[in-house]
């Protein structure tokens, strides 16, 4: 006989219950408002708000975004309203849904990033900041500040002393050891890692012999990117560094979300496939809990982690291969 | 879907049976389409409506020119078709003030078929002119449809096989002063009347094209070089413009 179990989809991460562990990932859900009438907002586990800049930044030259096979690449140019044009014109709204709101953010130089911070602390109805440090460090020769483990500990910690709120920060998977950077960025004070951002990565149109990105390269993302998502989500939660992680790349079905959290992610977050289908980020939620209910998980954190493997059989494992 | 119909050439007419919110949509508004097919490629397509049909279906043209559109081609009844629209703004209606110039350029066709069909609806046909452009003749599709507006038609082809030799603006002439344009068509024909509608203080209307992945201001994609600000986006501040908005 089949067990029947009730589903409660809520999860706890950062000191906080969320509604489900599903949220629309920054870059792919505007400033929420833009999903109005196509999804139910209020149900969403959050939203994750489009990388804000101290001040607007108008992004960058077209072409800005191309397909690639299952997924796309980007290069917006992290355009957005700056903290000020979010804070009157964007916040009112996000805060009357009654949903988890979670600022991305980041900023064009170092000392950018702790003022972003600072600006986007003590306003009432922001739950969490989450850092892109996937910015090119002009300094480093145009290195992403999130490459280099001394410079995102640094990084963070200048973030830590500038907000009160949970400090969530989204890796960058462009790196060798993905471990040693999620390290880095716990001991600048990061409260949760989200893992992972797009994919370095570039196209080309053969006929015109030029690059389809004005920037040449871009970030991938989509369904394309699920495999290198969770070998570093796995990689990261292995490593036990003490704070929750917000899984994400090429989530488009429950199961999709099921694996993640099975790989060691708290939450999860939906981004391209919001672009396919605007009911993306609730539909997965209630795919998550039919999946849950099918396997007889009455709740999500049941699951997280709960990978079955031999770890000896990892590469770089003594006695593996 | 119903199914589709060739029209010649790798141009077809993806027809749907239930277009839900489209019924109520005017000439230049577009849809985002997606089959349903499991993975690759991943983002719908931007489409504008050619016509809504009385019983709620509606016609969408399109020509095969990569992995998307040929899938659309592929399609058959019975298979489903999600459609996210009507979205952007039209083309004005219609007005017996004016005289309006319709340029289309191959399958950009669509939204000026259904603005000619208004126009005619409205007992305005002779007030419009369609310049219809293509490569060859067999991208001349569909002129029985718009000989049937009524409206005024002359046609170009780049290889002389049908109407006028040359670039459809070659088949503009004596017809310009005191016209309206609208256009819709590939960018550099665009482009070209931009440069004449400027030159000619011509009030001109374009409907422009670029890459999006969603319709509705969330991936930002779909940004034009704009004159008061730097960007405006395909999806919502268009598709149509006015000329002297856009590339500065």
């Amino acid at each position: 006989m089949a067990l029947s179990v009730t589903v409660d989809l809520t999860a706890f991460a950062l000191g906080r219950a969320w509604k489900t562990p599903v949220l629309a990932a920054s870059g792919t859900f505007g400033y929420g408002q833009e999903y109005e009438g196509l999804t139910d907002l209020s149900a969403l586990g959050g939203i994750v708000t489009k990388g804000l800049s101290p001040r607007p930044r108008a992004g960058n030259p077209l072409a800005r975004i191309c397909e690639t096979p299952s997924g796309m690449l980007n290069s917006i140019g992290l355009e957005n309203v700056g903290v000020e044009g979010f804070l009157r014109g964007k916040l009112p709204f996000l805060r009357a849904l009654g949903t988890r709101v979670v600022v991305n953010f980041f900023g064009e130089r170092f000392e950018e990033y702790a003022e972003c911070a600072a600006l986007l602390d003590g306003h009432e109805g922001i739950d969490a900041l989450e850092m892109n440090v996937s910015c090119p460090n002009i300094k480093a020769g145009g290195m992403e500040y999130g490459t280099d483990p001394e410079t995102l500990r640094r990084l963070v910690a200048s973030c830590r002393r500038a907000t009160r709120l949970p400090l969530i920060v989204k890796l960058t998977p462009n790196v060798t050891d993905i471990v040693a950077i999620a390290r880095a960025a716990v001991d600048g004070g990061a409260d949760g890692l989200a893992v992972i951002n797009t994919v370095s990565g570039m196209a080309i149109d053969a006929r015109a012999r030029r690059p389809k990105l004005a920037t040449i390269f871009g970030g991938l993302s989509g369904p394309a990117v699920k495999p290198i998502a969770q070998r570093m989500v796995y990689q990261v939660a292995r490593a036990r560094l003490g704070v929750p992680i917000f899984g994400m790349g090429g989530i488009r079905t429950g199961e999709d979300a099921a694996e993640f959290l099975l790989a060691g992610a708290t939450l999860v977050q939906v981004g391209t496939w919001n672009f396919v289908d605007p009911d993306a980020t609730a539909r997965v939620a209630r795919e998550l809990a039919a999946f849950l209910a099918e396997v007889g998980c009455a709740r999500p954190a049941d699951l997280v982690g709960k990978l079955e493997l031999d770890e000896s059989l990892l590469p770089h494992t003594p006695g593996g291969p | 879907m119903q199914g589709t119909v060739e029209l010649g050439g790798k141009s077809f007419l993806l027809r749907v049976e239930d277009a839900g919110e489209l019924a109520g949509c005017a000439p230049g508004q577009f849809a985002m389409l997606r089959g349903e097919w499991d993975g690759d490629p991943i983002l719908p397509r931007a489409m504008s409506v050619m016509r809504v049909r009385a019983g709620g279906g509606a016609d969408f043209l399109m020509k095969e020119v990569g992995r998307g559109t040929r899938l659309f081609r592929d399609m058959r009844a019975g298979d489903r078709v999600t459609i996210l629209g009507p979205l952007g703004h039209p083309f004005p209606a219609p007005d017996a003030a004016r005289r309006d110039v319709l340029v289309a350029g191959g399958v950009g066709l669509a939204p000026l078929l259904m603005q000619a069909e208004r126009a005619a609806a409205a007992g305005l046909a002779d007030h419009v002119t369609l310049v219809h452009g293509g490569r060859t003749g067999e991208d001349l599709v569909l002129q029985d449809d718009l000989r049937a507006t009524g409206v005024a038609l002359r046609l170009a082809t780049e290889d002389g096989s049908a109407g006028t030799r040359g670039r459809v603006t070659a088949a503009l002439g004596g017809i310009l002063d005191g016209a309206t344009l609208m256009a819709c068509g590939p960018t550099p024909m665009l482009r070209a009347l931009h440069a004449l509608a400027l030159e000619r203080g011509l009030p001109c209307h374009l409907a422009l094209e670029e890459t999006m992945a969603c319709g509705i201001r969330a991936c930002l994609g779909c940004a034009v070089p704009a004159r008061e600000k730097p960007y405006l986006y395909v999806c919502t501040d268009g598709p149509v413009f006015e000329a002297r908005e856009v590339w500065p």
